[in-house]
């Protein structure tokens, strides 16, 4: 027999688990992410919601949640088992769009304050004895979302420790009523599941019975609105279906339908429920009962942690090696351009077009200023292409990679001009760093006549950038200010040319990097899952 | 009744061959054969002559049927073939027996079928009949697709013999041979071989059922063998190797063995695809209903026709398809193939029937509301959900059998209503289809469901009172298929369990919801879905459902409005792939810019500038003093110049800025892909990337080329007189210069002032028109400099234009061309 006790422990192990539950993120579009995103809401609701009140207050009433398919006659149920209108039935569908807690008036405060359900706005309705109007007519009810909102009624006739919860259709065409009655489910200490004779067959509300045993909480079906010539034939196929599910020992109640069920919105006679009346009754009152109940539920629930979390933590490292792999086709597109400049550096690159043109010109038909402006340009002209050339890459490569679908991540088009500005404005300051460098140089010749600075600056660079093409102005420069000079001029340009280059190209890798790093996936929340894991499985 | 008829069939047919059974397996496989069938069929004599008939459209009937039959036989498990397999078996069983006996049946047989052709499609069915000795057989069959027909005919009897089933039924797998054979015994047989072949996928059976137990799984060989013969006909199609075979007596067939039809198809309408599709089950269908009621001679149904704007829409899609089809993935292709194909299997169908699914949850009474418009229970009912597995179709009047094989219902899953053809004149020409629900925990349902909704004409949703609102309804099929309204039919049945007011207030909901998923609805007379409440239970408003669905099925314009319904599914989901956010197209602006950084690249500005100085230089050079050149010469021999030092004039090795043409290409590219959809965005760049290979090394070459004018700088026509000035100014001081010496030496009488005039004149004069000359060069350099300017600039310009602007142009032009495709398929349905 299991016990449920205050255990401080055990609490804050889980609520440590809980926030790192809600931590966890899951944004890059990858197959998987939706459905943890939804597990985690799921996981959060049945935490927060479900287990840590119910852990915290093991007292509390007994919630026991209606749900099933529209249609299906939950609110009539709901309706029957109070003896009173409390929930609007009808027709037309969805019916239930506010969800209704029903508790006796001394439980009330147990559901006042947000100690469960604390996403739900509460709507109190006046304790009505005639029973007669229904609470939608309440003003503050249709003031409020009524998606969010969580109307509770008081009434005698149901015993104390027991609340009753109706709740919307858990496959409503509203996808908002859908959510809030997954969530819904997910605070009960019991799952009653009310499926019909036309629908138990459904798919949607197998599923529901699939994970209500894959939780392992304590489950009633109730099978409604069976018309009475074929009571016998339904229900043993329902049971059949049930068996074959492994849940043939889930209790399962028949409520035939009669010609006061649902139409008319009237009450079921009582008899029609008194099975179901009884069986909660029993549960909310019987101590042994009830433990049995609400352990059954939390602990199927603290078990399901086992492997609901490393699914939740594997989806997590799923994120991060896809956002690994994202960053790394950034850094290998940026490796590979820059080795490729490089080596286009090395082999004179820079010195071709214009740049050639200037330097066959030169000094006769051109000055050293023109020179080394069109040195400049060309450089930038050559970065600029290593820098576009990679985002090319990176872009062909996250095209085929779907969690690079996220808005921001490859909207990089703005980026392009000020690309090639900083690349000018990079371009521009190596420049005249070299020129003060000549200066240097041609203020410590202690030459009469002293070579112009700009023209050792321009042989400077053509030597540099020039390659092989350029090794005439290396001699050219060796006899302006000598070969000791020109040699030492060479290796403070290349070293400072070399910076520039590393400075230009990690920039421009940090500014493609910088969304995804923005989405912040980390290692982290893997270890932390299942660390928190483990230790809440040692605290049990 | 009908119904009961074919069961018993059914079962006889199972006992007599389980064999067939395993047959039912191979659809695909007869399918192609099928095609083959005719291919050979042509060689064959007679079975060429089916060759012949069979022209395209023919081969797809016949890979119809063999698709057909195949697949009901798959489908149905062994039931179907079965149930050929009874008939034809009969002697199948026998096998060689009966070949003689049917062979004399068959014939008799071939005869008719030429002349009862029902559908085309059928000519499998002939065949199974002539498998089965029995005239009726044969005449189905007879009636191969009238396209073929005639082709088909002939083999449709030569089937009949085919039957030679003896051999098949001997061989089982060898009964390809066995069917050769026989073909060959009988050489007019042949022809029937074939057409036997495709029929038999069944009939052949009582063969064809051997052979195919013989364990081929595949339709195809199934077919294949069953037919042997047919297979040599069909063979061609697909030629599983076995087939061939058989075929082979005859056949060439296999020789063409492609398969498909699709390939072709192209061209045509028919597909080996559709011929796939079809194929199902027409034969074992036919066989079925024995129903008598068919005229001896039925009139080959007329297939559908699709109006004008329909076709053209059709005509544009399938061109848009095939432009696009190597630069989109075939996944995005997928729907509109699907629904191409769909439209041309469609229409060789009959054009008289409307095919109507009934559609709807479990537990909302469709087969109770399919058993109430047949008046008789044909679907079974009950509480057990889920209730029906399996659709089941019922046909008001005759030739929709090839319908009903394109949906892949199998034979014993055919009725007819209860008053037989004439007594519902109302609904003449309805073929109902019960599906099984679509919302219970069986997923096969839901995959019947699936498959059929895509191949009928019409659906009737049926809903109750408590299932209406259910979120897989109305977001699975309601939302998705908005835009077949037209074709919908929405019931809320079990109103009989509502009381008074509420059944009204329900119906006004599901309005409401209906409306709220986008669906048209067909209220005041406009075109829209037909929403009705009803019980099928108790009858109530079941006589508006029957008076609408009469009115409807007598329009007879659900198959073509169906089509459309898809086409214009399907035209939006390409949207994103054909449609430009912008005006596509690479402006003049952006070609300049091409050409300017391809100029850059090259160094055009450069280059320009040089010349201009370098012959400005020079004629400052020549037009300068003597004395000024003496002194320059001097000042070279003592400094030479750093610059331009021997390596210029070597030509340089990749003179081209590489990384500025790389940059050119790209920006260029995006300019011109800028707001296209992405497939076309991605050709655009490929086509630049394509042609500006080899770009900087073509550069290079022209700029080598064209960098400087040939021979020497052109010179202006004042030059000489400048020069002419300039000695003479040189001259005068020489003569001024003599002059004086000679009066300080006496020689001469001393005048001062003119000599020292004339030197002065000389001294002054040679830099004055030094100056002016190169004040008059500037003009003339500046040209020159422009000149070679021009020349770099025009080179790089012409080769860009070709090797890059083109290639991006072309792909422009042939995205437009797709999108003005795109713009037909779509503009009917807008319109």
């Amino acid at each position: 027999m299991v016990t449920l006790d205050v255990r401080p422990q055990l609490l804050e192990a889980l609520s440590a688990l809980r926030d790192r539950v809600a931590a966890a993120r899951f944004p890059l579009p990858l197959d998987g992410a939706p459905r943890a995103r939804a597990n985690r809401d799921e996981l959060l609701a049945q935490l927060d919601d479900y287990l840590v009140p119910r852990l915290k207050q093991p007292e509390a009433p007994l919630l026991a949640v209606v749900g099933g398919s529209t249609g299906a006659g939950k609110s009539t149920l709901v309706n029957s088992l109070v003896g009173r209108r409390v929930s609007e039935a009808g027709v037309l569908r969805p019916t239930t769009r506010t969800p209704v807690l029903v508790c006796h008036p001394e439980d009330s405060h147990w559901f006042g304050d947000p100690r469960v359900l604390p996403g739900l706005a509460r709507v109190w309705v006046p304790r009505q004895d005639t029973g007669g109007s229904l609470a939608g007519d309440d003003p503050l009810a249709s003031e409020e979302d009524p998606t969010r909102a969580l109307r509770i009624e008081t009434v005698e006739t149901l015993p104390p420790g027991l609340a009753l919860l109706d709740a919307p259709d858990i496959d409503s065409l509203v996808a908002e009523n859908r959510a809030l009655a997954a969530e819904l489910i997910c605070a009960a200490d019991i799952w009653v599941m009310v499926t019909t004779a036309a629908r138990y067959a459904d798919a949607v509300p197998w599923h529901l019975l699939r994970t209500a045993k894959e939780y392992d909480v304590t489950l009633v079906t109730v099978l409604d609105r069976v018309p009475h010539q074929v009571v016998s034939e339904v229900s043993r196929q329902y049971g059949a279906l049930l068996a074959k599910a492994g849940l043939g020992e889930v209790p399962r109640f028949t409520v035939p339908e009669l010609p006061e069920s649902a139409w008319g919105g009237g009450l079921l006679p009582a008899t029609a429920v008194a099975p179901l009346r009884s069986w909660l009754v029993h549960h909310a009152q019987d101590p042994a009962a009830r433990q049995y109940a609400m352990a059954r539920t939390a602990h199927g629930l603290l078990d399901s942690l086992k492997s609901r979390l490393p699914e939740l933590a594997a989806a997590a490292a799923a994120q991060h090696a896809a956002a690994l792999r994202l960053t790394s086709v950034v850094e290998a597109a940026y490796d590979g351009e820059y080795a490729r400049l490089r080596s286009r550096l090395q082999a004179g690159a820079v010195l071709a077009g214009d740049a050639l043109k200037r330097w066959r010109a030169y000094p006769l038909d051109c000055t050293a200023g023109e020179l080394l402006d069109a040195l400049v340009e060309s450089l930038g002209a050559l970065l600029l292409c290593a820098v576009t050339a990679a985002d090319e890459r990176i872009d062909i490569a996250w095209r085929r990679e779907p969690a690079a679908d996220v808005p921001g991540l490859t909207g990089h088009d703005s980026c392009a001009e000020s690309a090639e500005h900083r690349i000018g404005l990079a371009v521009r300051r190596w420049r005249r760093e070299l020129e003060e460098y000549a200066e240097d140089e041609v203020r410590e010749l202690d030459r009469s006549v002293a070579p112009d600075a700009e023209a050792v600056a321009a042989l400077a660079a053509t030597g540099l950038l020039g390659g092989r093409r350029g090794r005439s102005a290396g001699e050219g420069l060796a006899e302006r200010i000598g070969a000791h000079g020109a040699l030492r001029l060479r290796d403070r340009a290349g070293r400072l040319l070399a910076d520039y280059l590393d400075r230009v190209m990690h920039t421009e890798r940090e500014r493609r990097l910088a969304p995804l790093d923005a989405l912040e996936v980390h290692p982290e929340p893997q270890a932390e899952l299942i660390a928190a894991l483990s230790v809440l499985l040692k605290e049990r | 009744m009908r119904a009961v008829t074919d069961q018993d069939r059914t079962e006889h047919a199972a006992q007599t061959a389980q064999t067939a059974r395993t047959e039912g397996t191979s659809r695909g496989t007869s399918a192609t054969t099928g095609p083959r069938a005719r291919d050979v069929g042509g060689a064959g004599e007679a079975g060429e002559a089916a060759g012949a008939a069979g022209s395209v459209g023919a081969s797809g009937a016949w890979g119809a049927w063999g698709a057909e039959n195949s697949v009901s036989a798959g489908r149905a498990g062994s039931a179907e073939g079965a149930m050929d397999a009874p008939r034809a078996p009969g002697a199948g069983a026998v096998g060689r027996p009966r070949t003689t006996g049917s062979a004399g049946p068959a014939p008799g047989v071939a005869g008719r079928p030429a002349a009862a052709g029902r559908t085309p499609g059928y000519a499998g069915h002939g065949g199974q009949g002539l498998a089965h000795p029995l005239g009726e057989p044969a005449e189905r069959q007879g009636r191969p697709e009238p396209a073929d027909h005639h082709a088909r005919v002939p083999d449709a009897r030569r089937h009949a013999r085919g039957p030679g089933d003896g051999r098949r039924t001997g061989a089982g797998h060898s009964d390809s041979d066995g069917a050769h054979v026989r073909t060959e015994g009988r050489a007019d047989s042949r022809g029937e071989s074939r057409a036997g072949s495709r029929t038999d996928g069944r009939p052949a059976d009582g063969a064809g059922a051997v052979n195919r137990t013989g364990g081929r799984t595949d339709a195809g060989h199934s077919a294949a063998r069953t037919d042997g013969r047919s297979d040599a006909h069909s063979a061609d199609a697909r030629s599983d190797g076995r087939t061939d075979a058989c075929g082979d007596g005859r056949a060439d067939a296999r020789g063409e063995g492609r398969t498909d039809g699709r390939a072709e198809s192209a061209g045509v309408w028919d597909d080996g695809l559709i011929a796939r599709r079809v194929t199902e089950g027409g034969t074992g269908a036919a066989d079925l209903v024995p129903v008598a009621p068919r005229p001896p001679r039925p009139l080959p149904v007329p297939p559908l026709a699709y109006d004008g704007p329909l076709r053209s829409r059709l005509d544009a899609l399938r061109e848009l398809v095939g432009l696009s089809r190597t630069r989109l993935d075939s996944r995005t292709l997928a729907e509109a193939g699907r629904v191409l194909d769909e439209a041309a299997a469609r229409r060789r169908l009959s054009g008289q029937h409307t095919v109507v699914a009934i559609a709807g949850a479990t537990g909302s009474g469709k087969s109770q509301l399919f058993n109430a418009l047949a008046g008789v229970p044909i679907s079974e009912t009950g509480v057990r959900r889920p209730t029906t597995a399996a659709p089941i179709a019922c046909s008001w009047s005759d030739g929709a059998a090839s319908l009903i094989d394109r949906l892949g219902i199998p034979g014993r899953l055919r009725r007819r209503p209860v008053q037989g053809t004439d007594a519902d004149p109302q609904l003449r020409g309805l073929v109902l289809v019960d599906l099984p629900d679509h919302d219970s925990a069986a997923v096969q349902h839901r995959e019947h469901v699936d498959r059929i909704l895509g191949l009928v004409d019409a659906v009737i949703w049926v809903v109750d009172p408590e299932k209406y609102a259910d979120a897989i309804l109305h977001e699975r099929y309601l939302r998705p298929m908005a835009g077949h309204a037209e074709i919908m039919f929405i019931v809320l049945n079990q109103v009989d369990r509502l009381p008074g007011e509420a059944a009204d207030q329900g119906l006004d909901d599901l309005r409401r919801l209906l409306d709220e998923d986008g669906i048209a609805l067909g209220e005041y007379g406009e075109p829209g879905a037909t929403v009705l409440a009803l019980s099928a239970l108790t009858g109530e408003g079941l006589p508006e459902l029957r008076a609408a669905l009469g009115q409807f099925v007598a329009g007879r314009g659900a198959a073509a409005r169906r089509i459309a319904a898809d086409v214009d599914v399907a035209a939006p989901r390409l949207r994103p792939v054909y449609t430009a956010q912008r005006r596509a197209g690479l402006s003049e602006e952006a070609r300049e810019e091409f050409a300017a950084r391809l100029a850059d690249a090259g160094g055009a500005v450069a280059a320009g500038e040089a010349a201009e100085r370098a012959w400005l230089r020079n004629a400052g050079r020549a037009c300068g003093t003597p004395w000024l050149r003496l002194w320059r010469w001097y000042q070279d021999r003592r400094e030479p110049p750093t610059g331009r030092l021997p390596v210029r004039t070597q030509p340089d090795e990749e003179a081209t800025a590489r990384q500025r043409v790389e940059q050119a290409v790209r920006t260029v590219a995006d300019r011109a892909s800028a707001g296209l959809p992405v497939p076309w965005a991605q050709a655009v760049r490929e086509a630049a990337v394509r042609g500006a290979q080899g770009l900087p090394e073509a550069l290079d070459a022209l700029a080598a080329q064209a960098g400087l004018p040939p021979g020497r700088p052109p010179r202006p026509g004042w030059w000489p007189a400048a020069v002419l000035a300039q000695a003479s100014m040189t001259i005068l001081q020489v003569i001024g210069g003599l002059w004086l010496v000679g009066q300080i030496i006496g020689v001469m009488a001393p005048n001062l002032g003119v000599p020292v005039l004339l030197m002065l004149a000389g001294i002054i004069g040679g830099p004055l028109v030094e100056w002016s000359c190169r004040i008059a060069a500037r003009g003339p350099a500046r040209r020159y400099g422009q000149e070679a300017e021009r020349r770099l600039r025009e080179a790089a310009a012409g080769c860009g234009r070709a090797r890059v602007l083109d290639p991006i142009a072309a792909e422009l032009l042939r995205y437009r061309e797709v999108r003005e495709q795109y713009a037909r398929v779509r503009g009917a349905g807008v319109r």
